[in-house]
């Protein structure tokens, strides 16, 4: 291993206080997989509590001290991202290929992954991996209808964990999944004890096109632009949450829609528009995750997105095979309080108002 | 980095990612020529929608951009989520792609 240079890949982990996080880390960290993790502990409290479970990786454990991982305190995590990198360097600790950041039960994730995109010398260091929620499968309900801390996890995620299945019924269990996919459609959906513990949090993030298909699945509504910017609706229809496992209050404005354009994008008019709506509505975009076909280009796109931050754009080689083979682009939108079908308008739109100031 | 000029490429703001050139494309599209030539058309695509709007973006060194008013007031900014940020502020009103163009 190439101990100077090489991108650390790192892994998020979050959850609601109390949903599990520790204890999964406690039960994956031990061992092997220890040995090249370090761990970032973020404490909420006066007393870091939490460290104590993580004995054995504790020469690489840095506690943050105050409070969550927020706005305010991105310079922190920046600083102890930095701090272990040096360290690492320098050979005070071993050298570790992966870092898993644990954030606290009311953490948002949009300023963590801004810290580790908008830094220069973290983002030069380090790549996020995969971002994993843990939730509780008791309390799951409770947390939904009273934290929006709680939605911003599970919309932000990549992978969502449920832990303490066995303490519910399996039915109950069912209905969370359906409940979270609805929420979520792009995160992949697992429960703790089904799954090899290391690959929960090790395994990059799913590609889009799978995603995009569990979302078919699950019946979220599809956009399509047709040819020459021709629209025709074929079906949109608002995800919710079944009415007797989650209550309405807060999911009812969550939408997710899968918008697919036929035509290949220009790449310029799409930054234009797609860094306007972020702009004015980015708070209100939860997450978008997509694969675009670029006009000049055979190679697609990856696009990702979490509220106004925008990972870095990917080029893949190949399009990935597709039974149709539909070079489609398609853009998946989870958005609260957005009508889905307006979103789609407004791209139409844009594009026809360039052409014609043209 | 910009081999001729000496001047470093625009920021790592996503929306200065360039399109990557077609494999079917002449080879005399070099990495950063592109990159400085996309640059320069995405400033014009924006002033389509800004000129109406009585501003100007211009590019500024291939580094940042210039934003422009009629009354004299001019910007540097960084990227584009910054473009319209400072666009919004010189109107005093608010940009909104979802209802912008609505009643064309």
């Amino acid at each position: 291993m190439n101990l100077a240079y090489d991108i650390i890949p790192v892994t998020l982990v979050t959850g609601f206080l109390g949903s599990g996080k520790s204890t999964l880390l406690a039960d994956v960290l031990t061992g092997e997989a220890a040995r090249d993790t370090a761990v970032l502990v973020n404490e909420f409290g006066e007393v870091g509590l939490d460290h104590l479970l993580m004995g054995e990786v504790d020469a690489q454990t840095v506690l943050l001290e105050n409070g969550c991982v927020c706005c305010s305190i991105r310079g922190e995590l920046k600083d102890a991202l930095a701090a272990l990198f040096s360290k690492r360097a320098r050979g005070d600790v071993p050298a570790f290929s992966r870092v898993v950041i644990e954030t606290t039960g009311l953490a948002t994730p949009a300023p963590i992954i801004a810290t580790l995109l908008a830094d220069p010398v973290i983002r030069s260091h380090y790549a996020l991996n995969v971002t994993v929620t843990v939730v509780d499968a008791v309390n799951a309900e409770l947390q939904h209808e009273r934290y929006p801390e709680w939605l911003a996890q599970i919309s932000a995620t990549d992978r969502i964990v449920i832990s303490k299945a066995d303490l519910v019924g399996a039915q109950q269990v069912d209905a969370l999944r359906t409940a979270l996919a609805a929420l979520n459609p792009l995160a992949e959906i697992v429960t703790r004890a089904s799954s090899a513990l290391r690959d929960l949090l090790f395994i990059p993030a799913r590609f889009v096109p799978d995603a995009v298909q569990s979302m078919n699945k699950i019946g979220a509504g599809t956009l399509r632009l047709g040819e020459g910017g021709g629209t025709r609706l074929s079906h949109r229809a608002e995800t919710r949450p079944q009415p007797h496992t989650q209550p309405q209050t807060l999911s009812n404005a969550i939408t997710s829609t899968c918008l697919t354009i036929d035509t290949p994008i220009d790449w310029q008019v799409f930054t234009l528009w797609f860094t306007l709506l972020l702009n004015r509505h980015g708070d209100k975009i939860l997450r978008v995750k997509g694969l675009l076909s670029l006009e000049g280009s055979d190679r697609p796109t990856v696009l990702h997105a979490v509220q106004h931050l925008v990972h870095p754009v990917l080029h893949l080689d190949a399009w990935p095979d597709e039974p149709q083979g539909s070079r489609a682009s398609r853009l998946v939108f989870i958005t609260e309080g957005i009508d889905a079908h307006a979103i789609e308008n407004s791209y139409q739109r844009f594009c026809a108002a360039l052409e014609q100031a043209a | 980095m910009c081999g001729m000029c000496g001047l470093l490429g625009g920021g790592n703001h996503w929306s200065n990612t360039t399109a990557p050139a077609s494999s079917t494309a002449g080879s005399g599209t070099g990495g950063s020529s592109n990159a400085r030539r996309q640059r320069l058309l995405q400033a014009s695509l924006a002033n389509r929608i800004l000129v109406p709007l009585r501003l100007r973006l211009d590019d500024f060194h291939g580094r940042s951009f210039v934003l422009s008013s009629p009354t004299g007031a001019s910007e540097l900014v960084g990227d584009f989520a910054q473009v319209w940020k400072a666009a919004e502020r010189m109107l005093g009103r608010p940009l909104d792609p979802l209802t912008m163009f609505a009643e064309a």
